[in-house]
């Protein structure tokens, strides 16, 4: 019980040793200027820059105030492809997990595809669909289904077979059966593999946003790389990192304001 | 032949039989392992159950008493022989044949009370009927402040009190217990059997109950079936005879157990 003080301070402060040291380092080598400010851009001049991207006056200059448009066309094309990774991804992995005929059907085709890495689709998918939201949400989906499909997979597999009796016996049918046994014990690997989908999503949107989309974060980068603002490249690296942590956190927290299991199991 | 080899030796007032519930006929289950090797778990068992009667299933590790018992709560399916529920074949798994099972059977994410409550889900009661109805199992399990806790926040006696009350909610034909206390320590077991015998006074369930030690099924059972091993089948078919309430230092009680033992130890 006496260390519980020092465990709760160690807690809170820990995980910000590494980005606070990381910002240190950086300041400090961008003060002494041992790396040159073309090649890595001064803290506070990327400060500065990403107030301005963030807040300034859209009509002001070319990155001034273009976040808000950014934002919302890149969070629409991750939650549509997260969307259909997940309404694809989902049912099928359950499918596979519980029935062997399904699961040797789609195994071995599977299993090929996800050899392929993500970026290979890149050249198909724009012949398919061209530049635009189209290529970005079949990379995202095609991306996120593979963590979705696994882990949803291994969560059915895995369920003790004497819940699925007890639930038998107490007089559901099949189909009540998914839904208070299969996805409830199912449920801590589920969120596992949406945790890890929305992550990836987050990837491969820059990768498809940077074939030449006009918005998006992943265009901005692109865009600053062209212009030669690396102050931009790095501000979009930064807002990257910190959205795909929030929806890391927020699709946690929604999934378990809406299942009793998630809340309860993980 | 060696059915109805011991005698009675006391013999409880008779009272009208009750009707035969259930009733297995030459049962038997092989299974066919990896290396397309046959095992006969069962072969040709007999037996029936009548309502209200208590019947204990006795045997070692690995003699087919839990097949038999899966095999009677419809989880997996005879090879041969008939099993017949009020004298109609039993088909699917379902209420009428309620399992408890050893441990681990409750689910981790539902509540005490929501356990309890789980089978009421097709039940054609009111929400408030079947919240009543849970509150009076919860009373009844000796678990009331319990309710709102989470199976793994509770005792394993705990648990096996909930599985018996989810089952028992249900009012289900035959009661099937598949060594429910055995996981769990000397004075809790004691617990729970004389939870058991009062909730027998009061549902008057019809149980089948298996379990390894001797002492377990003379003090719950009417009947004690001797299960043998390779193949299974039940060797002798004892009826105990002794008054209801029951103690360990009886008499009557360590000769039947005495009897019992070395009947084990024969086979």
């Amino acid at each position: 019980m006496r260390r519980v003080d020092t465990n709760i301070w160690l807690q809170r402060s820990l995980p910000w040793v590494l980005p606070f040291g990381l910002l240190l380092g950086w300041y400090l080598i961008s003060s002494r200027e041992i790396i040159p400010t073309y090649l890595l851009p001064h803290p506070g001049q990327v400060l500065v820059s990403g107030f301005d991207y963030i807040l300034g006056d859209p009509q002001k200059g070319i990155y001034t105030g273009r976040f808000p448009g950014d934002f919302s066309a890149s969070i629409g094309r991750v939650l549509l492809g997260f969307a259909l990774a997940t309404a694809i991804g989902l049912p099928l992995g359950l499918l596979s997990g519980r029935l062997e005929k399904v699961q040797l059907l789609l195994g071995s085709t599977l299993n090929a595809l996800r050899a392929v890495p993500g970026i290979c689709w890149l050249p198909l998918a724009l012949i398919w669909f061209g530049i635009g939201l189209k290529t970005t949400v079949f990379l995202v989906a095609l991306a996120a289904f593979f963590p979705i499909f696994l882990n949803a997979e291994a969560g059915a597999r895995q369920i003790n077979p004497t819940l699925t009796q007890a639930g038998t016996m107490l007089g559901m049918n099949r189909w009540r059966r998914v839904y208070r046994v299969l996805i409830p014990a199912a449920m801590p690997h589920i969120v596992t593999g949406l945790r890890l989908g929305m992550g990836i999503s987050w990837a491969y949107l820059v990768l498809g946003e940077l074939t030449g989309v006009p918005n998006g974060l992943g265009a901005v980068i692109m865009d600053a790389r062209m212009l030669g603002r690396n102050d931009i490249i790095i501000v979009g690296i930064i807002l990257i990192a910190l959205i795909g942590r929030l929806c890391d956190t927020g699709l946690h927290l929604l999934l378990r304001l809406c299942f009793k299991s998630a809340r309860r199991l993980t | 032949m060696s059915r109805n080899h011991l005698q009675i030796i006391y013999s409880r007032q008779d009272t009208s039989p009750e009707p035969v519930i259930l009733e297995v006929k030459r049962l038997t289950k092989s299974f066919t392992s990896a290396d397309s090797e046959q095992t006969i778990a069962l072969k040709d068992l007999s037996f029936s159950i009548r309502q209200k009667e208590m019947v204990c299933l006795l045997g070692r590790s690995g003699c087919g008493k839990s097949t038999l018992l899966k095999l009677l709560a419809g989880f997996i399916k005879p090879s041969a022989g008939e099993i017949l529920l009020n004298g109609e074949p039993l088909h699917h798994p379902g209420p009428a044949c309620c399992m408890v099972f050893q441990e681990d059977a409750l689910f981790p994410w539902l509540t005490v009370k929501e356990n309890i409550a789980f089978g009421l889900a097709n039940k054609p009661m009111t929400r408030r009927q079947k919240l009543q109805e849970v509150d009076r199992f919860i009373d009844l399990i000796g678990l009331n402040g319990f309710g709102s806790y989470l199976p793994r926040e509770v005792s394993g006696g705990m648990k096996q009190r909930v599985a018996l009350a989810r089952v028992l909610i249900l009012q289900p034909r035959i009661l099937l217990m598949d060594e429910p206390f055995a996981a769990l320590d000397a004075q809790t077991r004691e617990q729970m059997q004389s939870l058991l015998q009062d909730l027998r006074r009061q549902f008057a369930p019809t149980v089948l109950f298996v379990t390894h030690d001797v002492t377990e099924a003379l003090l719950l059972g009417d009947r004690v079936l001797l299960f043998d091993k390779n193949p299974g089948r039940i060797s002798h078919d004892i009826k105990v005879g002794l008054p209801q309430t029951r103690s360990v230092d009886n008499e009557a009680f360590l000769r039947l157990r005495t009897h019992i033992n070395q009947q084990l130890k024969e086979e």
